[in-house]
């Protein structure tokens, strides 16, 4: 829509008198905007449509990727990450260069960190936002003009004028750039997105205990030449005593079978390459970052239906064997090539495999080798990673 | 340039005294020959990993450092690092103890020690000038002594501002930050780019902060006075009393030189962004070192020593027959002033480790000595003479003893003489290339 089409429809909507509008704060407006369907094409998809607060503002069910757009038919790319815990914390992206080339080899070059998105590409939440509203996978909103008309006519568009300005409306940019900090300022403030209530925040509290399996799979979980989880996964309390996210926002490369679920997979030619695109642009020539993906948090991990970034997995048991069995049993999962070969890293072009993490416990065991658990070392692990899930949240729906 | 003259009055005593290394704030009367001798505040400011002939000769990143203090002060053409590769040489300037296998590497886990991490020194032993013979570790005991801990018992102040440090107060504490013992892996070693909660990022890197290897000064709770964040520093600058004998300045991981190219180019930043080597240090000194000079402290009875920890790498690369590239790292490893290895070393140093090998390449990280090789510094002064230069050899052990000499303290570890050796050191107080007169107007 024009830009004078879409003024002219919010003057109509929007030059009527305040009165009797509550003014709300701007995380309370953006609370509002968050849960609205209205503000997509469709009128049905809200951003709490893939992130359920139900779900540890994840996704409430198993899909490997959502569909959006107008008639809901439209897939995406990637699997839903939760939002709870990490945001405040995600550090700019970043990817840190030490200057003597002794200590890089000796300290290990570090991996890019954080940034907002299974890439990065976003610093703020605000410039995030953008995504999700106005991709034609998502909320499908051409342009943010439309966006606003939209907003115009939602229930609370008078608190929205209350709290920004009696004309904000009329103005589209303007407005714009407020529902994208009030947004924002939701997602960084709202207690629901902080809720510590798990059994493993009330242990750290000295307010439950753990199982013997719990402890069991803790320790696993800690090992960093069994599980070697904790390495990336942060499970140590901080030195204030505040308690681990499980994660440390790094990017890696795990390898992770290719995913016929997602449509755009039917290409041969398409890779997500996570850090070096297609979504992000600006590290395409840092071939050493193709296929990297950033740490996700466990926080709730265990009422998830999908897993990584590309979603290939529906049960986390199954992605704990992955880690384990990856190399020990590649046949498992990865397809055979003509020469009856085991085609290992499917997902990225060959050329970039070699990014994959090959180093790091427990992914350094070859063909035929023991994995680094056994079935009983698996079954706890899984009972630590469910006292991980916050009192309120439901498990996703399987599919 | 002629060495400079020493008036060993008292030396010798001062020798016998620190043989053990564990004679804290004994108070001995070796009266410098100097005007160094009238010196009562220090200011000491390390800097990371550049050789002496990028930043005083090549490196058009620190003009602030190379045209505007040099010449306000003296440069110490040679002045030597004591090792490879950061936290060995800080923990040399404070307490005189030779490297650990572990802290000879950072104390990262699984390189060359068998301790690694922020675990306790394993001691098994203890050698000529108090030096801790050890299987690996990283904290020394409570029974091994710093400067630190001998100008506390001289009734002398001090305080360690480290900069960043608690910024991100779930990642360190912001007084007297350090890993727990023995708990998993040190955190700090990476920095940390700005966030929502962490506004400012977390660059403290904890093995640049030598007070928190001993827990002489971490079992006490005046830690937390002691070991603080740099943010602390204009107060205390405010008036002479206020500002302690010794203040020692670690910059964070991007203003001390350590991370960043300096060049400005994409992905050799540091993680906030700015451009780090001698750019961000020579930037840093421009902020910091006119507020130290124009403090009450530093005008009535000052001096500021400006080094690094350590010195560079040289790197070669070259095509094996198998067809893999070789890229060798390598640290000449140069000592002066008669350094000693320490009991610790015997096949750390020298030593040739292949940290990587792939069918594409090898990476080969190649330390052909023990010392820290040539750094220089730079130290100015009311007592000093304004672009004066002394080539009198110089290292991190002969700085602990010249501050020792300053505070009319012992000299601990490899600051102490060994007469048996003909182990002698050079101190500053003694440089009369440098220092003005003792009989010269303030």
């Amino acid at each position: 829509m024009a830009l004078s089409a879409a003024v002219l429809v919010v003057k109509v909507f929007c030059l009527a008198p305040l009165a009797g509008a509550a003014s709300l704060s701007t995380a309370a407006v953006g609370k509002l905007i968050f849960f609205d369907t209205s503000l997509s094409a469709s009128g049905q998809m809200a951003c709490a449509s893939c992130h359920s607060p139900a779900h540890a503002y994840g996704p409430p069910d198993g899909a490997a990727v959502r569909r959006g757009g107008a008639h809901l038919n439209q897939p995406g790319l990637r699997a839903v990450p939760s939002l709870r815990y990490v945001l405040n914390r995600t550090p700019q992206w970043n990817a840190p260069y030490v200057a003597s080339a002794a200590e890089r080899v000796i300290e290990g070059a570090e991996p890019p960190v954080g940034g907002y998105g299974w890439d990065g590409r976003f610093n703020t939440l605000r410039s995030q936002a953008e995504f999700p509203l106005l991709a034609p996978f998502e909320m499908g909103n051409t342009n943010p003009e439309q966006l606003v008309m939209r907003l115009a006519r939602a229930p609370y568009a008078a608190q929205f004028r209350a709290a920004f300005g009696a004309d904000i409306l009329v103005n589209p940019r303007r407005a714009y750039a407020k529902v994208l900090e009030a947004l924002e300022r939701f997602e960084l403030t709202d207690p629901s997105l902080h809720p510590y209530s798990s059994r493993f925040d009330d242990y750290l509290d000295g307010k439950a205990t753990l199982s013997p399996g719990q402890m069991h799979g803790l320790e696993l979980f800690d090992d960093p030449n069994g599980g070697n989880c904790a390495s990336c996964h942060l499970d140590k309390k901080g030195a204030d005593g505040s308690h681990p996210l499980f994660t440390d926002y790094q990017f890696e490369a795990l390898g992770v079978p290719r995913n016929p679920e997602i449509p755009a997979n039917r290409n041969a030619a398409y890779f997500d390459e996570g850090l070096c695109g297609p979504l992000r642009t600006d590290q395409r020539r840092q071939s050493a970052y193709c296929g990297l993906f950033k740490t996700p948090t466990l926080r709730n991990v265990a009422a998830r239906a999908v897993f990584f970034h590309n979603g290939r997995f529906h049960d986390l048991r199954q992605v704990l064997e992955f880690y384990v069995r990856r190399d020990t049993s590649p046949d498992r999962w990865y397809p055979t090539g003509g020469s009856g070969g085991v085609i290992k890293f499917d997902d990225l072009p060959t050329a970039l495999r070699t990014n994959v993490d090959v180093i790091d416990a427990p992914l350094t065991r070859r063909a035929g080798e023991s994995p680094v658990w056994n079935e009983a070392d698996i079954d706890d692990v899984l009972a630590f990673l469910e006292t991980l899930t916050d009192r309120d949240v439901k498990s996703a729906a399987r599919r | 340039m002629v060495r400079s003259r020493h008036w060993f009055l008292g030396l010798a005593a001062v020798a016998i005294l620190s043989a053990s290394g564990t004679s804290p704030g004994r108070h001995v009367t070796n009266a410098l020959s100097t005007s160094a001798a009238r010196v009562r505040h220090v200011f000491v400011i390390i800097l990371e990993n550049k050789n002496y002939s990028d930043t005083f000769g090549s490196s058009p990143q620190d003009p602030y450092l190379r045209q505007t203090l040099v010449p306000m002060g003296a440069l110490l053409t040679q002045y030597y690092g004591t090792g490879h590769v950061s936290l060995d040489n800080y923990i040399a300037l404070i307490s005189g103890q030779a490297p650990t296998r572990d802290t000879a590497d950072d104390c990262l886990p699984g390189l060359v020690g068998s301790v690694g991490n922020f675990n306790d020194v394993v001691q098994t032993g203890t050698a000529a000038l108090g030096q801790v013979i050890a299987t690996g570790g990283c904290v020394y005991g409570n029974r091994i002594k710093t400067l630190v801990d001998q100008m506390s018992a001289a009734g002398l102040s001090w305080k360690g501002y480290m900069e960043d440090m608690g910024n991100d107060p779930m990642r360190e504490s912001p007084t007297c930050g350090h890993p727990q013992i023995g708990i998993g892996t040190d955190h700090t070693n990476a920095a940390e780019a700005p966030s929502v909660a962490v506004p400012q990022g977390d660059a403290y890197a904890t093995r640049h902060n030598p007070f928190v290897y001993f827990h002489s000064i971490i079992d006490a709770p005046s830690c937390r006075e002691h070991v603080v964040n740099l943010n602390e520093l204009p107060a205390d600058l405010a008036g002479a009393a206020a500002t302690p004998n010794l203040v020692f300045i670690t910059p964070n991981l991007c203003n001390d030189g350590h991370d960043g190219a300096g060049t400005g180019a994409p992905n050799t930043l540091c993680a906030d962004g700015r451009p780090g080597g001698l750019t961000s240090a020579d930037a840093f000194l421009q902020a910091w070192v006119p507020r130290i000079l124009g403090s009450p402290a530093y005008r009535k009875d000052g001096l500021l020593i400006i080094t690094f920890d350590e010195s560079n790498y040289t790197q070669s690369v070259h095509t094996a027959s198998t067809g893999q590239r070789i890229v060798d790292i390598t640290f000449p490893g140069e000592t002066c002033c008669h350094q000693q290895p320490g009991p610790n070393l015997s096949g750390v140093r020298p030593a040739t480790t292949t940290v990587l090998n792939s069918p594409q390449l090898v990476e080969n990280l190649v330390i052909q000595g023990f010392g820290g090789d040539r750094i220089g510094a730079v130290l100015l002064s009311p007592f000093i003479v304004p672009g004066s230069t002394s080539d009198t050899q110089y290292n991190h052990y002969s700085l602990l003893r010249s501050l020792e000499d300053i505070f009319h303290l012992s000299h601990l570890g490899y600051a102490a003489d060994d007469p048996r050796h003909g182990y002698t050191l050079d101190t500053v107080g003694e440089d009369q290339n440098i220092f003005e007169h003792p009989s010269h107007p303030h």
